[in-house]
């Protein structure tokens, strides 16, 4: 592969220029580094990732052999203070440590104390820090000369080590780019271990990247209110349906000089739903069932919904197609043929009929006061709903559903003896009380 | 002495996912849920924690050798001989051969009731120590299956475990009288068809097709089920070209077709990183054919980069 060697040269005389480049250099931030020299008899501690800068201790041969304590390679981790963990502390480290040693003496326990200390410094998505990581091996040392190496897996451990570095690029989903691949070439060599992995994730991630017929953009909306209009358009399966945020949230200071905040509402509704509500039977009610738990990849949001029983089979009226409604073709076809075994497309189950749902909302705090709110926002384009009576079956306590750590183990859930419904899954949460609010609203438009 | 260098797992962008969860972990299902979904089979060898001493006795000290439950298990298996005797003359599999060969449509798996749940097994990685959690039970109205509970990715501090957090449900292997083996055979159709309501994970469906040898007991093609979340229910179809092969969650490199001859299980699981409760509503799984589908296999079957 012409390229990838004509980049290796490249890159080579590149990084020795920068290597050298870099000894002669400091840092800017004023902290010292200290270089290992070779002729030198002390051993110098690294003073180095320390949010101020301090003076370099030199430790001398004997104080170390009296107090013989174990010094691993994550204490180089250790050291830098909790509240200065940020990538450019952890690249002062690795830089260290290349410094530290021109054979660089312990990079392997090294690169895998790097790789578990990563998330704590937040760098873990991070693929200019694993290509700076992957440069803290010697090169060109591990590559095998002949056959004989080649065969028998030449320097193991190295290979191994960079092979958890890939694995933790591709748990975490980073693709890796040409300066890795040009990096593991010239560490290990072209036909080892840590590339053949490179070459299954570079072949593997294109073809998944893209597989999710619902794809979430990627970083999600900070702003709750984007959050909601995203989460309800994603649930509403409906192109047509539009979002109405009722309120926003905003705090607001009382007489007495408490501050309330209340809480943002976000509804959504599609003409098929308005459509629904607007043949619905005022005699039944209506109820306003949450908060169900939706996952964004890892953020849980809740929603509420506003459904009613499926009609039994006595008040079902059929739909009359209206012939002028369409022109060009009939509407209803009233043929006697029947479809052959070959031609049947449908499956041979009975159609659950779990009763229409009517519109979804989501909102920050799932108390009563705020769904009516929403219910009476609703009534401004569905004034049937003022008709109708709502019943509020909100799961009694938790509102967030992360905040739930415990389900129990093998709890019954009591059937709910207004309805034969079966919708929706049951929400976590304190799963003994699944308690129905029965409070028969008259909305009346008024808002409390 | 160096790991297998399998394939990597599939880890896709958008929501990355670990299929393994541990180094060296044996897919052996075992359901922990109360009492309507059945545990496996006493004898066979389940997965041992690290640091659990091994077991010396012999392979039959577990069995429980019970008068009666031998008397009904004898006339159970004579029954379903009977059965399976008088549907023969009915036609092939019991069904009539018209059906058989014409069928565009099967519906393969479906909960009608908690006698459907004893057709599957739910696992999670509470038996290698973590501390996930699942159970399954029938919706209400007898018409679907809800699979819910916990997941919890720390893994459990026994030293060799580094990834946990998961959890799985897969359908149990069809069985004839006397505990033979019985497989699906869907080579008549090319898609399989999902109805479920999820809560926006993304799950994994995994098949197992009978194999030959027992270096591919593992082995199970995969594909990714993406759930929508919301109040609706979701049809997901999947052509059976679209699954790869992977053996213990590593993706392999020799990729073939799923043959749809020999099918003994389906499975779900669940491993994306995102701690918290979850849950999966399936009203039923199906076959179907798809006529305007006529990819063979979506990957590359021959050598990639041979020479690097």
């Amino acid at each position: 592969m012409k390229c990838s060697r004509c980049l290796l040269q490249l890159v080579r005389s590149g990084r020795t220029v920068g290597q050298r480049g870099s000894l002669l250099l400091s840092p800017s931030s004023g902290q010292l580094i200290v270089q290992h020299n070779q002729q030198q008899q002390f051993r110098c501690s690294p003073a180095s990732g320390k949010s101020q800068p301090e003076p370099v201790r030199f430790v001398n041969d004997d104080d170390t052999k009296k107090t013989k304590s174990l010094v691993t390679q994550e204490d180089l981790f250790e050291q830098v203070a909790k509240e200065s963990r940020t990538k450019a502390t952890f690249n002062q480290v690795i830089d260290v440590f290349t410094k530290r040693d021109i054979r660089r003496r312990g990079h392997v326990e090294f690169i895998y104390a790097a790789l578990k200390k990563m998330p704590e410094f937040g760098v873990e998505r991070d693929l200019t820090v694993y290509n700076k990581l992957l440069d803290v091996f010697p090169k060109e040392v591990f590559v095998p000369r002949n056959f004989i190496q080649r065969m028998f897996n030449h320097y193991p451990r190295q290979q191994e080590c960079g092979v958890q570095v890939l694995e933790q690029m591709e748990s975490y989903g980073i693709m890796p780019n040409i300066e890795t691949k040009v990096l593991l070439v010239q560490i290990f060599g072209e036909k080892s271990h840590p590339i053949r992995k490179y070459q299954r994730i570079m072949y593997w991630f294109p073809r998944f990247k893209h597989t999710n017929p619902f794809p979430i953009p990627q970083p999600l909306p900070e702003d709750p209110v984007d959050l909601a209009v995203l989460s309800l358009t994603r649930i509403a399966n409906d192109l047509d349906a539009k979002t109405t945020v009722y309120q926003l949230p905003f705090t607001d200071i009382t007489e007495s000089g408490e501050e309330i905040s209340f809480p943002y509402i976000v509804g959504i509704q599609s003409p098929n739903q308005m459509e629904l509500l607007a043949k619905h039977n005022p005699n039944r009610p209506v109820f306003v069932e949450g908060p169900f738990p939706l996952w964004l990849k890892k953020t849980c949001v809740c929603y509420y919904i506003l459904r009613a029983d499926p009609t039994p089979p006595e008040e079902k009226e059929e739909e009359v197609y209206d012939p002028e409604r369409c022109f060009y073709y009939p509407l209803q076809l009233d043929l006697d043929l029947d479809r052959d075994l070959g031609d049947e497309e449908n499956f041979d189950v009975d159609d659950l009929d779990e009763g229409p749902v009517f519109a979804m909302c989501m909102t920050s705090q799932g108390d009563q006061a705020t769904l009516n709110q929403w219910i009476s926002g609703l009534q401004q384009n569905n004034p049937i709903l003022g008709r109708i009576p709502t019943l509020f079956r909100l799961d009694a306590g938790t509102r967030e559903l992360e905040g739930v750590a415990d389900t129990e183990a093998g709890h019954s859930h009591r059937p709910r003896p207004q309805s034969q419904r079966e919708d929706g899954p049951p929400a976590e949460g304190p799963e003994a009380a699944v308690e129905e609010e029965e409070k028969p609203r008259r909305s009346q438009g008024m808002k409390q | 002495r160096l790991i297998q260098m399998s394939l990597p797992n599939i880890s896709r962008v958008p929501a990355s996912r670990l299929l393994r969860s541990v180094r060296d972990l044996r897919w052996l299902l075992r359901s922990i849920a109360p009492l309507a979904v059945p545990r496996r089979a006493l004898t066979q060898m389940g997965y041992r924690r690290p640091g659990q001493p091994r077991e010396d006795k012999p392979p039959w000290w577990r069995v429980k050798f019970d008068l009666s439950k031998g008397l009904k298990g004898m006339k159970r298996h004579f029954q379903l001989l009977k059965e399976e005797f008088f549907a023969e003359f009915v036609g092939p599999m019991g069904k009539p051969i018209i059906e058989h060969m014409l069928e565009q449509n099967q519906v393969v798996w479906e909960f009608r009731g908690p006698h459907s749940l004893q057709e599957w097994t739910i696992s999670c990685d509470r038996e290698i120590g973590g501390k996930s959690e699942i159970y399954l039970k029938i919706g209400k109205n007898n018409e679907t299956c809800l699979l819910y509970g916990t997941l919890c990715s720390d893994p459990p501090k026994d030293g060799e475990t580094r990834y946990s957090g998961y959890c799985t449900m897969r359908a149990k292997q069809p069985l004839a009288s006397f505990d033979r083996k019985k497989y699906h055979d869907w080579s008549s159709f090319n898609t399989l068809h999902l109805r479920i309501r999820g809560d926006g994970r993304p799950w994994m469906i995994n098949i197992i097709a009978e194999t030959y040898y027992t270096h591919q007991k593992d082995d199970m093609y995969s594909y990714f089920l993406y759930t929508r979340g919301g109040p609706y229910w979701q049809d997901v179809k999947i052509p059976f070209s679209k699954f790869f092969l992977a053996h213990r969650g590593r993706v392999q490199d020799d990729q073939h077709r799923l043959w749809l001859d020999k099918i003994n299980a389906i499975g779900f699981t669940l491993g994306d990183k995102a701690d918290g409760p979850f849950q999966l509503e399936i009203d039923f799984i199906g076959v179907c054919k798809d006529y305007a589908h006529t990819e063979d296999f979506a990957y590359e079957k021959y050598k990639r980069n041979p020479e690097v």
